[in-house]
């Protein structure tokens, strides 16, 4: 007997494109209706009318609460209004004003909903595309009913996964079960339907959920090494790695010296290959053309461009900061005088170097030492997200998609590391959604704690002007130009990683600034996770303090994002921040220590986390705490060194910006107001961008690349000095 | 809901199942049950012909009272959408040199839709046509796509007298069908 189920008392008959009613009986943010799983609220996005209305019908049939949506672009925006409305997506593949995938890296990073594609097209590749990008399932149309009724245990299992990600990120026999339900499912299952959706839920999930996560592609595309183990590729690893690489320059890194070099017990060549490969595309991706405004080829000029205009900013060194590094002692003091100094050391480091250690001494000190943290926890998607920011500004959607996965994570990650009260937690773009925005809280948090923060990803996110929320504070602080970082100096590694994450969830507004800007800030993420490297860069001046870059982040209310990320729980970084080599000494205004975790170079910055979030949003804030310097404690002076180049490299764009934010002692973090300044809302596709860590990662990288100096450390994704500044909440 | 005679999924079995006692039962049904006859065999043979496929049957069973005419309406709005589109891809076609990624997309879009609602053999159309398009074979394409056009047009014609009947058996069909 045919089921005639009535249609959800919601949702009128065939109109396309109809809007739910009212807000469901469960919870607005995406609690589960009572009758669950009737009610469920999805979004169905199909430019084929027919299609969109035979599937809407099914929907309705299944008790859903449909909302039809024949642009793609409208349903992000739709989105985008109605954060935390909607339980699932059903996308269609091909589509003419977006791609699909496109569009599903988007929902990804920005709302971190299950996503599910659809299309005629069944060929294995395509699929595949569909798992990499983090479809939770994939159908072949025609699409018949049965499938669908079973699409609720996608946003079950997703917030399950969330919760569990919380507890304990990162264990290792998950990912190792996981890989191997994952490569099972692969091999059995060509056409993702919902039966074989379990797998894909599975790798989906494997790969939100953690963020050495990018082992998912490897690994499915060896299909060989079914039960091999998965590698997780923590922050020091990654981190052992980069230096490897970068001791054996990057075109004559193999894969057997790298592992040589890393003295890692248990990894293998084929994991360092596969690690290798995607970063070379994500360095690849850092030296595609990213915003050009600001940075403009080479990052030295940028540098020095940005060291200088920063320097002016209000006797916010913020070269000095970018110097950070060894710097930050003196540049504290020169920067306290409110002497700028351009530290033009030419830092070469990458991008995300700079980004860590753009710790803008300018008085945005603050916070960040959660976002060191966090950017230590982060670390490998900071990178990424750097890279992702540097190509935001450009064609960032790349970078994005393998990494967008990653930057999720990273962000949860960061959530919940900073672990910031902020109170408006934006919930921006990041995948991890909120988990972002509290990731950067808690980063900030942490920053803030310390003292200062030093928000360079604010700055950066002022000065990239990526409309991008996330990004724009990514960018602060990663800078892909470097700029950031250069400017800052001060690097916070973890905090500012965090902050960068947190400027990305929180909305930045995307600064007009280019993607570097964001990628900035997202190199300081990683950098921040791999405070070993940055530590110089987050010493830079004391002015670090100043360091907008959280702030930058664009609107306030972004900053959120910091608070929002204080919300989060357990993120895997938070134990991280503790390793986290925060400088404690940065801190000018004795608000934020920060503790540089120095794994290579000891890099200390102040993470003072103001309590205002704001700053929390990036870990892109470089800590620039004016008095207190992320001293490099450490020993290596070269390290400063380093550092210091990578934040005058990074600066150079950003320093207009900065100068901006930077103004903004104390205030929210710059980024906040980079943000603001840049709330530009950039598309979508930048603003996910942004957020991801690829961005940031490949901003760091080109910057990195370009101002590699033989310096080990430069670890392009480490930005160790960020601190964000008290980001305006 | 149609009757379904043949390669009925059991519900429609049962449901047919149902008419047919009614027809025993009430032979004033009769008159109805001719029509419906007629429209069953309607049915049977765009099936048998392979003109409609089993998704056909899911768009029926999507089919209630509220929305009585989801399956016309579907179909109509499929033929506005599909006449449209071969008529671009009509003119692409007359384009030289072709541009067979773009052939493929619209080709695309029209077996998706086609698939959608269990249109088999325009569905099968497409497919060869995206093969020739892929070898690029012009000619190919050009033989393909008549192809498609014909079972195009002949399908609207089929559905549309398939409709017509239906509509015109609507009220007694209504009163069967309550019966389910």
């Amino acid at each position: 007997m045919n089921e005639r189920m009535d249609p959800a008392p919601t949702s009128s008959g065939q109109a396309t494109a109809s809007s739910s009613t009212g807000p469901p009986d469960a919870a607005a943010g995406g609690g589960m209706p009572t009758e669950f799983p009737a009610g469920l609220r999805v979004l169905l996005v199909d430019d084929d009318a027919t299609c969109l209305k035979i599937i809407e019908m099914m929907l309705r049939k299944c008790h859903y609460d449909v909302t039809t949506c024949s642009c793609a672009v409208t349903a992000l925006s739709m989105l985008r209004e109605r954060k935390g409305w909607f339980d699932l997506v059903l996308s269609d593949v091909y589509m003419p004003d977006m791609d699909g995938f496109k569009l599903l890296e988007h929902i990804g990073l920005e709302m971190d909903l299950p996503v599910i594609m659809m299309s005629a097209d069944d060929h294995k590749d395509v699929v595949m595309k569909g798992v990499t990008h983090g479809a939770v399932d994939y159908l072949i149309k025609p699409v018949r009913i049965e499938p669908l009724k079973n699409i609720w245990q996608h946003v079950v299992r997703k917030k399950r996964f969330e919760l569990k990600e919380l507890e304990h990120s990162g264990s290792f026999e998950e990912n190792q079960r996981e890989s191997e339900r994952h490569k099972r499912a692969m091999e059995e299952c060509d056409n993702a339907t919902s039966g074989c959706g379990e797998n894909l839920k599975n790798i989906k999930r494997k790969k939100e959920g953690k963020e050495e996560d990018e082992q998912d592609v490897d690994e499915q595309a060896d299909p060989s090494q079914t039960k091999k183990p998965r590698v997780v590729w923590s922050s020091e690893l990654h981190q052992q790695f980069v230096t490897a690489v970068n001791q054996l320059g990057i075109d004559k890194a193999v894969p057997k010296k790298i592992l040589e070099l890393m003295k890692v017990a248990g990894l293998t060549r084929e994991n360092v290959a596969s690690h290798l490969q995607k970063y070379r595309l994500y360095l690849r991706r850092l030296s595609v053309p990213q915003h050009q405004d600001r940075l403009d080829g080479p990052f030295t000029s940028a540098q020095d461009a940005t060291f200088r205009s920063v320097g002016t900013v209000d006797g916010f060194d913020l070269q000095a900061l970018a110097v950070s590094g060894q710097l930050l002692p003196q540049n504290l003091s020169a920067l306290s005088s409110g002497s700028r100094r351009v530290t033009n050391t030419g830092l070469r480091m990458p991008v995300f170097d700079q980004m860590g250690f753009l710790n803008s001494g300018n008085a945005s000190s603050t916070r960040s030492a959660s976002v060191q943290q966090m950017n230590r926890g982060l670390g490998y998607f900071s990178g990424f997200s750097n890279s992702i920011e540097s190509r935001q500004l450009g064609q960032s959607h790349q970078l994005v998609e393998p990494y967008g996965n990653m930057c999720s994570q990273v962000g949860e990650e960061i959530s919940g590391l900073l672990n910031l009260p902020s109170p408006q937690t934006t919930r921006s773009s990041l995948p991890g959604g909120i988990s972002n925005e509290q990731v950067n809280r808690s980063l900030i948090m942490h920053m803030s704690q310390q003292g200062q923060q030093f928000s360079l990803s604010q700055q950066h996110e002022n000065f990239h002007g990526q409309p991008f929320p996330r990004g724009q504070i990514f960018n602060g602080i990663g800078g892909h130009d470097s700029r950031l970082s250069s400017k800052f100096g001060y690097q916070m590694s973890p905090n500012d990683i965090s902050s960068h994450i947190s400027g990305r969830t929180a909305n930045i507004a995307q600064t007009p600034m280019p993607g570097n800007h964001i990628s900035a800030s997202y190199s300081s993420v990683p950098e921040a996770l791999y405070a070993n490297n940055i530590h110089d860069s987050c010493l830079t001046e004391s002015a670090a303090s100043h360091y907008p870059l959280a702030s930058s982040i664009g609107d306030t209310p972004t900053t959120g994002n910091v608070e929002a990320l204080s919300n989060t729980s357990s993120l895997k970084g938070v134990t991280d921040l503790s390793n986290c080599n925060i400088y404690s000494e940065l801190r000018q205004n004795k608000t934020q220590d920060w503790k540089l975790k120095t794994v290579n170079i000891s890099y200390q910055s102040g993470q003072n986390l103001a309590p205002k979030q704001n700053n929390a949003d990036f870990g892109s804030s470089l800590v620039a705490h004016q008095d207190s310097i992320a001293t490099v404690q450490d020993e290596s002076s070269r390290n400063t060194c380093t550092v210091r180049k990578e934040i005058l490299s990074v600066t150079t764009e950003i320093e207009n910006e900065k100068i901006e934010c930077v103004a903004q002692r104390n205030s929210t973090i710059l980024v906040e107001n980079s943000i603001r300044l840049k709330s530009e809302s950039m598309p979508d596709i930048k603003h996910q961008e942004v957020l991801y860590d690829n961005i940031i990662s490949n901003d760091l990288m080109d910057v990195g690349k370009q101002q590699q100096e033989g310096i080990e450390q430069d670890d392009p994704e480490f930005f160790d000095a960020y601190s964000l500044e008290n980001i305006p909440m | 809901m149609a009757l379904h005679i043949s390669s009925a999924p059991p519900i429609s079995a049962f449901h047919h199942l149902l008419c047919f006692f009614f027809h025993d039962t009430y032979p004033e049904m009769e008159y109805a049950s001719s029509l419906q006859r007629q429209l069953a065999s309607m049915k049977k043979n765009l099936f048998d012909q392979g003109y409609l496929d089993e998704q056909f049957y899911q768009l029926e069973e999507l089919q209630d009272e509220s929305s009585p005419n989801f399956v016309e309406e579907v179909v109509t709005l499929f033929f506005r959408d599909s006449s449209r589109l071969v008529a671009n891809i009509d003119q692409a076609l007359q384009k030289y040199p072709q541009d067979f990624r773009r052939l493929d997309n619209f080709m695309h879009q029209l077996k998706g839709s086609a698939s959608s609602i269990g249109a088999a053999k325009m569905k099968n159309e497409c497919t060869s046509f995206r093969e020739f398009c892929n070898k690029e074979n012009r000619e190919g394409c050009l033989r393909s796509f008549q192809k498609v056009k014909k079972e195009h047009a002949v399908l609207k014609q089929k559905l549309e007298n398939y409709f017509q009947l239906l509509r015109q058996d609507g009220p007694v069909d209504k009163a069967t069908r309550s019966g389910n």
